[in-house]
């Protein structure tokens, strides 16, 4: 038997949280099958667990101080529905899974379950995304760089939930999106890449490069991204090799059961130069 | 009905899509009993000592003590045991099954077994095998003098290629149910081969036919991989119905399916090529391995079709055909859709189409000038019979793939690619003289019923079937009637499997319709039964393999055409065009089903189908790793078929339901190649194998 909580309001639920070991669950696409077991025998989990996919103050697409909030529980059907929605996230949205399960799946169980090829993780990490985790205590802001520690390591608190994830208003001239995975569709990534960029008077202003599946998490770096910056298009070829060379330094993948680390080291650093050298010229 | 070809709705369409129809796990006997299996985690070893907690009331263990016959399961080689008995020789191999009334109690019970082992030293690559000379079986024969050609010859050529493992995934993973009451065993399950499994369950029981009985249940898609494996589980659970005395039931679920059934045999395929002072053939060297896994089950029969076949549609005067099935401690290799056909009809073409490309020809013209000719004699000696309508084909896929021009025009990471193909129709050798296919037809009043140990597996046969009776004895349809198949009603047809059903079932029943029409006004109550008998002029010898190893050929051409991404080396198949000569179509619709089926299955095995082994282990275990493809995955695919009717088939027909397999890979294969401009030697052709290639 599966013991669960199913709470009306976001204030009950985290009173549950704050009393018991639970285990949040939202659309349940990552957790059922992490634990299944045989077909007729519903999964077996530690804690009991508290079911959040229907809490109204979790969902909700909307603009909110000139920030875009999404209510962690949002579908994935729901966020490629909403107009609000960046782009760029709905290019990655649109590349997951399969109607079914994105009408289950809940962008904050991508960002919870901290899977090194979660897919929207490389858009929020480019997006700047912050999080916002709500306790009894109130909430915190963290930025999700520093939320997700590791493959299905985060800073999530026992008593936490998360609620939303705030996206800056940015506009870009230029993006390059990327997934790799197997097949077309319903395949996890063996590597993402997205690549977004500013230029002015032929000058890179802005510049964010997040890669995904290629690291124990997302691979972004505000120190390269700021060397890049300023340079212009000339520049950026020349450089190009330095800059890979820094990139490379983090990218460190591993052979699994989907590809090879050799082959996702060298197409994910393709990737940025095909975004540096040929799309920003 | 006018013409037989003319599509007709397939009889089992409505209930499938409605989710009328009851699978084996939909099915609760009364008292019904669940079983787990305990499996081996271990690639060799003895089995020191298997300490079983205490069974609460109403559970029980089942293992190889319980066997009351033979501890082996009947297949070509009965080597298999139905549990293992003091050693286990791969991971998954079946060690016992827990059995009782609730499943979460199962699952504790054997979450506690504790199996000692003691490790042997484990077998677990084909080149350790052969260095070790662990093999299950060699075949050799030779045509013409291939070591005097061989001396004579201006000029040799070698080439190896590799094909993978492929997982079946049949929408309906393996299961059966096993019934013991008043001294007789019936079976229910998802099958290919009702008296395969009888036959099995037989002689574990040492039990005389009239105890055992098999009833085919709706079988949702089994591409061979319903063709021996139902035989282990059904010996399983019949014995632990037999000491439990209830029904018991043992369905798989999707990750231990994958993980412990029979796969597609790894390939590795070596040639030799003479060539004389004008560059034309005259002698090839071939040599077929495959891995067959622990157990040799029919991978025998399966490495004589990859013998039969390892000269594809090419007449060379001069060769040397071998082979072996290596024994390695992975999991069984078996029966899949084309049995050994795919691996020798990927290595071929590559063959060809890397000879053309080194004399600079066009691939297509190359292959042209050995193509066979009606009265040729075959790699056995046989005689090809029929019409050989290949220009006729390739003409057609010509026009439709616009191929010499793209092929002219080709240019980096675009390209495209060709396969000619045939496929045996029918069993191997002498399979369909030792079988002896029967078939029963029974007129009650004006419905007339079928009888045939043939079964619908979702390819379409209780249509077809169906179709073939109602024409021939010119009564509607819905007055042909058609069960799944009870080995208590109905004779041995044979197996559902090498392509066999419409041919020689199909063939069977339309002779006995014939005889029934002309009997019709015999009575309320006639009975015409018919058995199969090979057309006269066929001779084959099993010691020698010499002589005609099929009654007929079915024939195809591929066309794919390919782009890959110049950055990650994925492909993107840009068209796919295909031209069969089945004989004639018994329905245009089911055909189209088996072409595109076939096609896509063959494109997956080509690209994204990865499965490895390592220690013994496959790595892809989950349909999360291991993919097949999609209809997004590939373009619509356009085909056509020419007519070429086959003399003893039913209106015509002859074999379909391999053959749109077995020509995509090389097609795809060839097209890559075609596109980088570097050889491919293997598949699945992933883009971390182009990498590997296109860096040296
Ligand atoms: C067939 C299939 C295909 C898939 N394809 C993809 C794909 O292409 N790309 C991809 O990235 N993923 C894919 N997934 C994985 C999965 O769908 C996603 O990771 C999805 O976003 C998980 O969301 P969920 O709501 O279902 O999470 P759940 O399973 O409900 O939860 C996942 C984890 O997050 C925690 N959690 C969830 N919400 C919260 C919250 N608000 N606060 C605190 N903790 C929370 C849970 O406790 C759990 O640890 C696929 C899954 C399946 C089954």
């Amino acid at each position: 038997m599966v013991k669960a909580f199913r709470p009306v309001n976001l204030d009950e639920a985290l009173n549950i949280r704050k009393e018991n070991r639970v285990i949040p669950i939202a659309g349940g696409t990552d957790l059922m099958v992490q634990k299944r077991r045989w077909a007729g025998l519903t999964p077996s989990f530690e804690y009991p667990l508290l079911f959040i996919g229907h809490i109204e103050e979790l969902r909700g697409i909307r603009i909110q101080d000139d920030r875009l909030r999404i209510g962690s529980a949002s579908s994935f059907n729901e966020l490629l529905e909403n107009t609000l929605t960046p782009s760029v996230l709905k290019d990655a949205i649109s590349g997951m899974a399969s109607y079914p399960i994105r009408n289950m799946a809940t962008i904050g169980g991508n960002i919870c379950n901290a899977s090194p090829a979660g897919d929207t993780l490389p858009v929020l990490y480019s997006l700047d995304a912050v999080l916002i985790l709500s306790s009894l205590k109130g909430e915190r802001r963290i930025p999700i760089e520093e939320f997700i520690k590791g493959p299905g390591i985060t800073n999530l608190k026992d008593d936490e939930i998360l609620k939303g994830i705030e996206i800056p208003q940015y506009d870009f001239d230029l993006y390059f999106y990327k997934k790799v995975g197997i097949g077309k569709v319903t395949s996890l990534s063996k590597i993402s890449f997205l690549g977004l960029a500013n230029i002015t008077d032929d000058r890179i202003k802005d510049i964010k490069v997040s890669f995904g599946a290629v690291a124990p998490s997302v691979v972004r770096s505000r120190e390269i991204e700021s060397r890049i910056k300023e340079l212009d298009r000339e520049e950026i070829v020349k450089e190009f090799n330095n800059i890979k060379e820094m990139y490379s330094e983090l990218i460190a993948p591993i052979d699994d059961a989907r590809s090879t680390a050799h082959y996702r080291k060298v197409i994910s650093l393709r990737l940025l130069e095909a975004f540096l050298t040929k799309e920003v010229q | 009905m006018k013409e037989i070809s003319k599509p007709i709705r397939k009889v089992d369409d409505q209930d499938k899509i409605e989710g009328k129809v009851r699978y084996i796990a939909d099915i609760e006997f009364e008292g019904m009993l669940f079983a787990k299996t305990l499996r081996s985690g271990r690639p060799r070893a003895r089995i020191r000592s298997i300490e079983i907690p205490e069974l609460p009331d109403g559970y029980f263990i089942v293992d190889a003590n319980d066997i009351p016959g033979k501890n082996r399961v009947k297949m070509v080689i009965n080597d298999h045991p139905f549990f293992a008995e003091g050693e286990v020789n791969y991971i998954g191999e079946p060690i016992l099954l827990v059995v009782g009334p609730k499943k979460e109690t199962i699952f504790e019970i054997i979450e506690k077994i504790k199996i000692r082992y003691e490790d042997l030293n484990p077998i677990l690559t084909m080149e350790d095998a052969e260095r070790k000379g662990k093999t299950f079986i060699d075949y050799e024969f030779t045509k013409g003098d291939p070591d005097k050609a061989f001396e004579m010859a201006e000029k040799v050529i070698e080439d190896e290629f590799r094909t993978g493992y492929q997982e079946h995934i049949y929408l309906e993973p393996q299961g059966v149910v096993g019934i013991c009451e008043d001294g007789k065993v019936t079976i229910y399950g998802a099958m290919q081969c009702p008296y395969y499994v009888k036959g099995a369950v037989m002689e574990g029981l040492g039990w005389d036919e009239d105890r055992v009985r098999v009833v085919q249940t709706t079988t949702g898609g089994a591409f061979g991989g319903k063709e021996e494996y139902p035989s282990i589980i059904a010996g399983q659970v019949v014995v632990a119905a037999l000491k439990t005395g209830r029904p018991v039931q043992l369905i798989f679920d999707r990750d231990e399916d994958i993980m412990v059934t029979t796969k597609r045999h790894p390939s590795v395929t070596e040639y030799r090529v003479g060539l004389d002072g004008n560059g034309r053939i005259t002698v090839l060297d071939i040599n077929i391995k495959l891995d067959g896994g622990a157990y040799g089950g029919l991978s025998g029969v399966v490495l004589q079709r990859a013998l039969f076949t390892a000269t594809g549609v090419y007449n060379i005067p001069n060769l040397r055909v071998r082979g072996s099935v290596l024994k390695t401690n992975k999991v069984p290799s078996g029966a899949f859709r084309g049995f050994g056909a795919p691996q020798a009809i990927f290595g071929i073409e590559m063959l060809m189409h890397h000879l053309a490309e080194k004399l600079g020809r066009v691939p297509l013209d190359f292959k042209m000038d050995y193509a066979l000719k009606t009265k040729d004699t075959t790699s056995t000696g046989g005689i090809i019979r029929g019409e050989v309508k290949l220009p006729e084909i390739i003409k057609e896929v010509e026009k439709m793939s616009d191929y010499r021009r793209k092929h002219k025009e080709s240019r980096k990471f675009r390209g495209i690619g060709l396969s000619l193909f045939l496929h045996g129709c029918g069993f191997t050798g002498k399979g369909e003289e030792s079988i002896k296919g029967k078939v029963t037809l029974r007129k009650k009043g004006k419905d007339v019923e079928i009888l045939t140990s043939s079964v619908e597996m979702g390819q379409g046969a209780t249509t077809t079937l169906r179709k073939i009776v109602s024409k021939s004895l010119s009564i509607p349809i819905t007055q042909v009637l058609y069960d799944n198949p009870d080995t208590e009603r109905v004779p041995d047809s044979g197996p559902t499997v090498a392509s066999r059903t419409v041919m020689i079932v199909g063939g069977l029943l339309d002779s006995a319709a014939k005889e029934l029409r002309e009997r019709w006004d015999e009575g309320d109550e006639i009975e015409v039964s018919k058995i199969y008998k090979h057309p006269g002029y066929i001779k084959w010898d099993d010691k020698l393999l010499k002589g005609d190893a099929y009654p007929e050929y079915s024939w195809g051409a591929n066309v794919v055409e390919v782009e890959i991404d110049p950055i990650t080396y994925e492909i993107e198949v840009l068209g796919i065009w295909a031209v069969y000569d089945i004989g004639v179509a018994i329905d245009e619709r089911i055909i189209q089903g088996q072409i595109e089926g076939g096609i896509t299955q063959g494109l997956g095995y080509a690209t994204i189908e990865v499965m490895d082994s390592v220690d013994g282990e496959l790595v892809q275990r989950t349909l999360t790793d291991y993919k097949i493809p999609t209809s997004m995955d590939f373009p619509k695919i356009e085909s056509k078929l020419v007519r070429n009717p086959y003399k003893y088939g039913p209106y015509g027909a002859k074999c379909a339901g391999e053959l749109p397999f077995v020509g995509a890979a090389p097609a795809l294969a060839s097209a890559v190649e075609n596109a980088l401009s570097v050889p491919i030697n293997r598949i699945p052709v992933t883009p971390e194998y182009l990498l590997e290639v296109l860096s040296g």
